[in-house]
């Protein structure tokens, strides 16, 4: 034991080591019993990264595999994604060749300009009135995608949508 | 209970040799140094540096998970339109602590989604696997830790959380931020650990953990 032998540790002495040590004691315990999710500096980082584009940050709403219909065996996969000011909804079915078929719903429905942007290149589309967008051929592998404000016409303004990377 | 040679007239007469982390301190401070200067990578350090801290604020406020991620990434948001104010670790870690807990509360009170912090349970720490006798001896000095602490005050619960995970150099700034005496020659022990101490050495449990 330490000074405190001599009676109750007073208020007003100066940190010693023994605080020092229930302070890093206290740290480690909260740091195993409520840890914050590893991957949240992370997360920061990539959002502060993109502070400077006039961004928002979609999150990822729901997802599903469903079956495609006619060729029974091709797997046909549904991603929603949320934003303050916007859903994103795409389709990822498979080509014949390597590649996807990304098709894209915008609610509510504008037009504007999309990227898509993989690894290899980043493809633009537009959507039209009802907020539909298609990409043919998208290759395989990490690809995120950029709504930006239409060019020009009555949806011009706002802000550009950024989904976070997802594997095609 | 191990006596050691210290007596109780060794009464240590300011912060020095506190420090683990001697540099970290001046590590930060180059680092909003840089980050003011432009470099994402800086920033990005502070980030990765700084976040546990504000996540065990926002946590310590009462907040869900969700929304202490929430707000740990608009304090880090809100931190970019100040960098030209700040100049010390000390400046940055009581502007994260102070905005962090003011918005923590703004959530709070807004009502959504309130867990009370008293309905978390050390029970969720993970089960004692059978390893070494160390890891026992740290698992049950942690159940001790934990059941004197939560003998204390919501208050005083908050304010060890949050300074438990301060720097060590920024212990007096931020202490003085929260409402913690300092004295004349830093940070004093604050009625809040000078309470879990006689807790801990009321118990033989606890006189182990006191060291």
């Amino acid at each position: 034991m330490s000074s405190d032998d001599a009676g109750r540790p007073s208020a007003d002495e100066p940190l010693d080591d023994t605080d020092v040590r229930l302070l890093d004691g206290i740290r480690d315990m909260f740091g195993v019993a409520d840890p914050m999710p590893a991957d949240l500096p992370e997360r920061i980082r990539f959002r502060l990264a993109l502070r400077d584009l006039e961004i928002e940050v979609a999150r990822l709403a729901d997802e599903q595999e469903v079956l495609a219909g006619i060729r029974g065996a091709e797997q046909s996969r549904t991603i929603t994604f949320d934003s303050d000011s916007l859903t994103i909804m795409i389709r990822i079915d498979a080509n014949r060749d390597e590649t996807v078929r990304v098709d894209g719903w915008l609610a509510p429905p504008q037009r504007r300009e999309i990227d898509m942007k993989t690894t290899a290149e980043s493809l633009s589309v537009s959507s039209d009135g009802q907020g539909r967008f298609a990409f043919a051929r998208v290759p395989r592998g990490m690809a995120q995608l950029v709504v930006r404000p239409a060019e020009q016409g009555p949806d011009g303004a706002g802000r550009s949508v950024v989904t976070p990377a997802l594997i095609l | 209970m191990a006596v050691d040679d210290r007596g109780p007239g060794t009464v240590r007469t300011g912060s020095r040799g506190h420090s683990v982390h001697p540099d970290r301190g001046e590590r930060i401070a180059g680092l909003v140094g840089a980050a003011r200067q432009g470099s994402e990578e800086a920033l990005g350090q502070i980030v990765t540096e700084l976040t546990p801290m504000l996540w065990q604020v926002a946590r310590a406020a009462g907040l869900s998970a969700g929304d202490a991620e929430d707000v740990v990434q608009t304090v880090w948001m809100r931190l970019i339109a100040h960098l030209d104010d700040i100049h010390t670790s000390a400046a940055l870690t009581g502007w994260l602590v102070v905005t962090a807990r003011r918005e923590a509360w703004r959530v709070r009170a807004e009502g959504r989604k309130h867990f009370p912090a008293d309905t978390e349970s050390f029970e969720a720490l993970p089960a004692r696997e059978p390893g070494s006798e160390e890891q026992v001896i740290i698992d049950d000095q942690r159940r001790t830790l934990w059941r004197a602490i939560s003998q204390l005050t919501g208050r005083c619960q908050e304010l060890l959380r949050i300074i438990a995970f301060v720097p060590r150099p920024d212990y007096a700034a931020v202490a003085a931020e929260l409402g913690m005496p300092i004295g004349s020659i830093g940070p004093t022990r604050g009625r809040c650990l000078a309470k879990l101490r006689t807790l801990l050495a009321a118990t033989l449990e606890g006189d182990d953990v006191l060291g």
